[in-house]
């Protein structure tokens, strides 16, 4: 059994009165991909927001490698470990492919705050950056400016640049928001070579994906933990398809 | 890779530095001309500092005179009022000081950014230069006046008279030139790459792990003790400071002269400076409503030219925006 790198303990998060998370208990497993699905409105996003440390939690505890690591601020998540893509395109736009992974190469490396020491003479920041776009299939794109790049190829620049800050655990909201079915499949290749790697949080809208990736599944409704299984029990579970079909008109 | 962004940069720089090396030997030691460059160089060492906060960091400031003016300040507080002192200690002096002010009001003014940050700036130089102006010790309005000029041996050794214009006006220069290679230098450093990210998204620089409140205050620290310089220079210049240059017009003046160059570019605020600094010469010659005409060609030059002159020139030769 692989070990488990990420938890979360009753976490909540609340908006005012509403509760967006409601004491969630979900824990992740290294080398697994594991998909969060819901209805709209579950709070499957404010999960991941909340797991990278964007939004501060309520209350509850998250826990990595078993140490709480709640109180810890919103850049600091980055470096334990904990690498998150973003569900709308979030890339450096002015920069080149390869910078944009050096970007993110760098925290790593170190010298951040050397002010004269040229950005273009540390060669294992960009070392690592190269091999972020090669892992993702963008290597031939290294010299090319972000904006200049297709949609689909900025979604994958958006998944090296996590690679390059050296994550464990890479959650990935929507990677294939907005894509065709060829650029889709690229990401599910991808995404299969990455989750031999890596631990990944998946929130996507696209179900054929996410029935085909998927090592674990979880489904939320309204801020709440519905139930985690694999792919085949969720599928026929009546409590999910109620979930999906049931009272609420909300359909996928 | 060179220092320089692009062509017109590159072009840019080597023709004014080499005109302005040269400038003195035609002007012939006329010395209201001599005088009025120097002038226009100094405003673009501060112009140039406040183009980097608000054009590479994307920090907007309305605030940054009030390092101008302590620049000055601080030199004259510090003084002995009739012996002259190094002009280098004190430069050391006056950055290392303005430095730790810029440090204890980026920690207030970094906290908000946007509108509010532009407000509290604008607070805080408002509040800086009322202290000044009330003050009795300070010489209130009138300010107070440099009766020694400072020495400016090195090891003994002294090459500038800065009671001789013309030196005082190569020292302007050789500072100028400094300060660009300086910027030019971060920004192409390792800290300058993070500061471009966080520039044009501060979100996912703090997503990858960066703390940026960090480098947004060493950038703030940078470029007010490069402001403090050119108010040092300034009060050097004319001999005397007063509360009014630290007045907010001047910060939006700044802000004017940086935006018409091209704001980021750095370069740009070396055009700026002279061009605003010209056509007020110029149209100030011409009629009595020189603010109104003035007010209105600014308006047209940032409407149509989306980058600056800096933008401009670069597309005069034909390079790509980068």
């Amino acid at each position: 059994m692989s070990q488990t790198i990420l938890e979360a303990e009753n976490l909540c998060k609340f908006w005012g009165g509403l509760k967006a998370l409601n004491e969630l208990n979900i824990e992740f497993k290294d080398k697994q991909l594991h998909s969060i699905v819901g209805p709209n409105g579950a709070g499957k996003s404010t999960l991941l927001n909340t797991l990278c440390g964007a939004y501060p939690a309520t209350s509850g505890v998250i826990l990595y490698h078993g140490k709480p690591i709640t109180h810890l601020k919103g850049y600091e998540f980055c470096r334990t470990g904990i690498g998150r893509s973003f569900q709308k395109t979030n890339i450096f736009h002015n920069a080149t492919c390869l910078e944009n992974c050096c970007i993110a190469a760098q925290q790593r490396i170190g010298g951040s705050f050397n002010l004269f020491r040229k950005r273009s003479t540390n060669r294992k920041i960009a070392e690592i950056a190269r091999s972020a776009l090669e892992q993702v299939g963008l290597g031939a794109r290294a010299d090319t400016k972000a904006t200049e790049v297709s949609y689909g190829e900025q979604r994958q620049l958006e998944i090296a640049m996590v690679l390059a800050t050296a994550p464990k655990v890479l959650l990935l909201d929507e990677p294939m928001a907005g894509m065709g079915h060829e650029e889709s499949q690229t990401i599910i290749s991808l995404l299969k070579e990455l989750k031999k790697q890596y631990c990944i949080v998946l929130v996507e809208h696209d179900m054929d994906a996410v029935f085909e990736l998927s090592d674990l599944m979880t489904v939320m409704v309204d801020g709440q933990h519905l139930i985690t299984d694999t792919v085949d029990n969720i599928r026929n579970n009546p409590l999910v398809q109620d979930a999906y079909l049931g009272n609420d008109d909300e359909v996928f | 890779m060179s220092i320089f962004a692009n062509k017109s940069e590159k072009i840019f720089i080597y023709l004014f530095f080499a005109i302005g090396l040269f400038i003195p030997l035609f002007l012939e030691g006329n010395t209201f001309y001599i005088n009025k460059f120097s002038t226009i160089i100094i405003l673009a060492i501060f112009v140039m500092s406040l183009d980097y906060l608000v054009g590479r960091t994307g920090l907007i400031t309305l605030g940054h005179a009030m390092f101008y003016g302590l620049g000055g300040y601080i030199f004259t507080i510090l003084a002995p009022e009739y012996e002259a002192v190094n002009f280098w200690v004190y430069t050391f002096y006056v950055m290392l000081i303005s430095g730790f002010i810029a440090l204890i009001v980026g920690l207030i003014v970094l906290r908000t950014s946007g509108i509010y940050m532009i407000m509290i700036t604008l607070a805080l130089a408002q509040m800086t230069f009322y202290f000044f102006a009330d003050s009795i010790e300070y010489g209130g309005q009138d300010g107070l006046f440099i009766y020694i000029k400072p020495e400016t041996s090195i090891f003994g050794l002294s090459f500038l008279d800065l009671d001789n214009e013309t030196h005082f006006y190569y020292l302007c220069l050789l500072s100028l030139f400094n300060c660009f290679v300086f910027f030019k230098i971060i920004m192409n450093s390792s800290f300058g790459r993070v500061i471009d990210a966080l520039k044009e998204n501060p979100d996912r620089a703090t997503a990858l792990g960066y703390n940026i409140f960090h480098f947004r205050l060493i950038a703030y620290v940078l470029a007010s003790s490069l402001a403090a310089y050119a108010g040092y220079l300034f009060a050097l210049q004319f001999g005397f400071v007063n509360p009014s240059m630290m007045s907010w017009d001047v910060s939006a003046t700044a802000l004017v002269m940086a935006l018409l160059g091209g704001l980021g570019s750095i370069y740009g605020a070396i055009i700026g400076s002279f061009v605003y600094e010209g056509l007020h010469y110029f149209i100030e010659h011409l009629t009595e409503y020189w603010m109104f005409f003035m007010g209105a060609l600014i308006i047209v030059l940032v409407l149509t030219l989306k980058y600056g002159m800096a933008g401009f020139l670069n597309n005069l030769s034909g390079g790509k925006r980068s």
